[in-house]
């Protein structure tokens, strides 16, 4: 018995060690060195000076706070919104969640290319809606200045997974707490802000921590609606390190790697304090 | 209306009780409590809610709407981008996706990572989630949070030893290549949601088996894996969706078209789109409504699994 329980584990521990756990150690040691995949040498600290003093890089780090603040600070409390909003029951609240939810299915590369038709300055739909209210078009993803804008709002409205996980959570909540407030005459609106969103902090902080992991890594989005440009103004990390890794600078693509990771750890650490998470 | 539901809800909360959570969320479910918000009396803030509900709903879906229904639009209308609804309807756009792009084959090819991925991630986590569930031993603590630590790595970052580690075991550009990795990448999130599903059937089914004899790995297929269904059905549900919408990955490790996902040919389209619009806007449709329709069919699944992910990381 305890045999085979041991036997079973062994392809997760391997499946693990492969593909996260030695990648891992990896990805931190080569952060020192100067690698190309063949030649390597270690050369301390460089890697994370150059960091310092390479303008694209701080522009990268830049973009990906950017980005997520805008995961943080637009798409999740948008996404609590919508969810305390539905799990009211208003009619139609089932067609609202199917509908707000169908955005997080859709794949980052369909989104940049909804999205590169969406912006186009040409035969773009954004233009045509703003052209009767007297906007002037532009082309919003080759412009440094709106750049990093259009590919922010390309997910800031992607509000399905906050939604459910809001809604699944206000489902917990004894409803005796909403009958007594209603007794000493709560109003709907009191009863929203001052029982459902302080119960909600777990749930919101999951949220906050699921979005800081996802959009220290963008990618998808970037790479293929931009590819950075124009002029670097929508760069993030782990783009200019994939294009540290094409240029065979290793080293440097695993510093900024250890940087992303690193970075996220600290974000989580943080809100999971900031939210309490875990003690509930 | 109001009358109707405030009884019922009472009467569901007195069944429930102050202590049973479990059960007022059952009665809550099975009675949709409406607020008064919406039952006539604040008739200006429902209309103001009901507003900002559809434009949200817009803000979210009308770019890939729009896309949608452009996908029968001719070539001439799209590039000039006149008119919404598409004048004349022409289908093809999906003609070409299948005889111009072969849209088919990366199709094939989606499949077999996303179903190959998802079986490869579900079986050795399984095989590894009934132990780490069910008994005590020394390591079970450290494998625990090891494996679920895994969930808060941003994965983006391990790309360039990821890359080294794939191409030193001689799986670069091969499809043997990416299966194993997704089934990797999609371990931790299935492993966690059925540990801890496991750990909430109780095991009596199991000790009755052990005295009539059964072996540990017949107890694991003739009794858990049965038990384990609907964990198994959530949780495959979102690796699946997972893996068909991955893009770095399949990036970084493949060069030939041969082995390419559909998402590396929507990639593509962008690039192709003075070539075939109407055929590339066609694809990407195809290659949306295979996770919409996945979660449309199996949207109780897909919630369920995506709560049990984010509650229980």
């Amino acid at each position: 018995m305890r045999f085979s329980a041991f036997v079973s584990i062994v392809p997760a521990a391997v499946l693990f060690g492969t593909f996260f756990a030695i990648p891992l150690v990896v990805l931190i040691a080569t952060s020192f060195t100067s690698w190309s995949g063949r030649s390597l040498e270690i050369v301390g600290v460089e890697n994370y000076q150059r960091m310092i003093t390479d303008p694209v890089f701080m522009k990268a780090l830049g973009n990906t706070l950017f980005y997520l603040a805008i995961g943080v600070f637009v798409q999740v409390p948008l996404g609590v919104g919508v969810g305390m909003v539905l799990a009211l029951k208003p009619r139609g609240w089932k067609a609202f969640r199917t509908l707000l939810f169908i955005p997080f299915v859709i794949s980052g590369a369909a989104y940049a290319l909804i999205f590169s038709m969406f912006y186009n300055s040409r035969s773009g739909l954004l233009n045509s809606l703003l052209a009767p209210l007297g906007i002037s078009g532009r082309d919003w993803l080759f412009d440094s200045e709106t750049a990093r804008w259009a590919v922010a709002g390309t997910f800031a409205f992607i509000l399905g997974f906050v939604m459910i996980v809001i809604m699944a959570e206000i489902a917990s909540i004894p409803r005796e707490l909403y009958e007594a407030a209603r007794v000493d005459g709560a109003s709907e609106l009191q009863q929203q802000l001052l029982i459902t969103l302080p119960l909600l902090r777990n749930a919101i902080g999951t949220c906050v921590l699921i979005r800081v992991l996802a959009d220290i890594g963008m990618f998808d989005l970037v790479f293929i609606l931009t590819s950075g440009g124009p002029d670097d103004s929508t760069v993030s990390l782990a783009l200019y390190a994939y294009r540290a890794y094409l240029q065979g600078d290793w080293g440097y693509a695993n510093a900024i790697g250890t940087v992303i990771i690193g970075l996220g750890a600290i974000l989580i650490v943080l809100v999971r304090r900031l939210f309490r998470i875990g003690d509930r | 209306m109001t009358s109707t539901s405030t009884t019922t809800s009472t009467s569901a909360t007195r069944q429930g009780g102050l202590s049973n959570g479990q059960g007022a969320r059952a009665a809550a479910s099975a009675t949709p409590r409406r607020a008064r918000l919406f039952d006539g009396r604040g008739a200006l803030a429902s209309a103001v809610l009901y507003a900002a509900l559809i434009l949200a709903t817009v803000l979210s879906l009308l770019p890939a709407f729009w896309v949608m229904v452009s996908s029968f639009k001719t070539a001439a209308q799209i590039n000039t981008g006149e008119g919404f609804w598409p004048a004349p309807v022409t289908f093809q756009g999906y003609i070409d996706a299948f005889t111009q792009i072969h849209l088919q084959e990366y199709i094939v090819n989606s499949l077999l990572y996303a179903i190959g991925g998802t079986m490869g991630a579900l079986v050795v986590a399984f095989l590894a989630a009934y132990p780490l569930a069910r008994f005590d031993f020394l390591g079970k603590g450290f494998l625990n949070v090891t494996f679920a630590l895994a969930l808060a790595v941003p994965l983006v970052g391990l790309a360039t030893p990821v890359f080294f580690i794939v191409r030193e075991l001689g799986l670069f550009d091969s499809k043997i290549g990416l299966v194993v990795l997704y089934a990797a990448l999609q371990f931790p999130f299935t492993f966690v949601v059925l540990r801890s599903f496991l750990q909430s059937i109780p095991p009596e089914l199991e000790e009755a088996a052990i005295m009539d004899g059964a072996g540990y790995f017949t107890i694991l297929s003739r009794v858990v894996l049965p038990l384990s269904r609907p964990a198994i059905a959530t949780v495959s549900v979102v690796a699946f969706v997972q893996i068909w919408n991955e893009f770095f990955f399949a990036n970084l490790l493949t060069v030939s078209s041969e082995n390419h996902n559909v998402q590396l040919a929507l990639a593509a389209f962008k690039s192709q789109f003075g070539f075939n619009i109407t055929g590339a806007l066609a694809g990407a449709t195809i290659v949306m409504l295979v996770p919409i329709i996945l979660f449309l069919v199996l949207q109780r699944q897909v919630i369920e699994g995506l709560t049990a992910g984010a509650v229980k990381s």
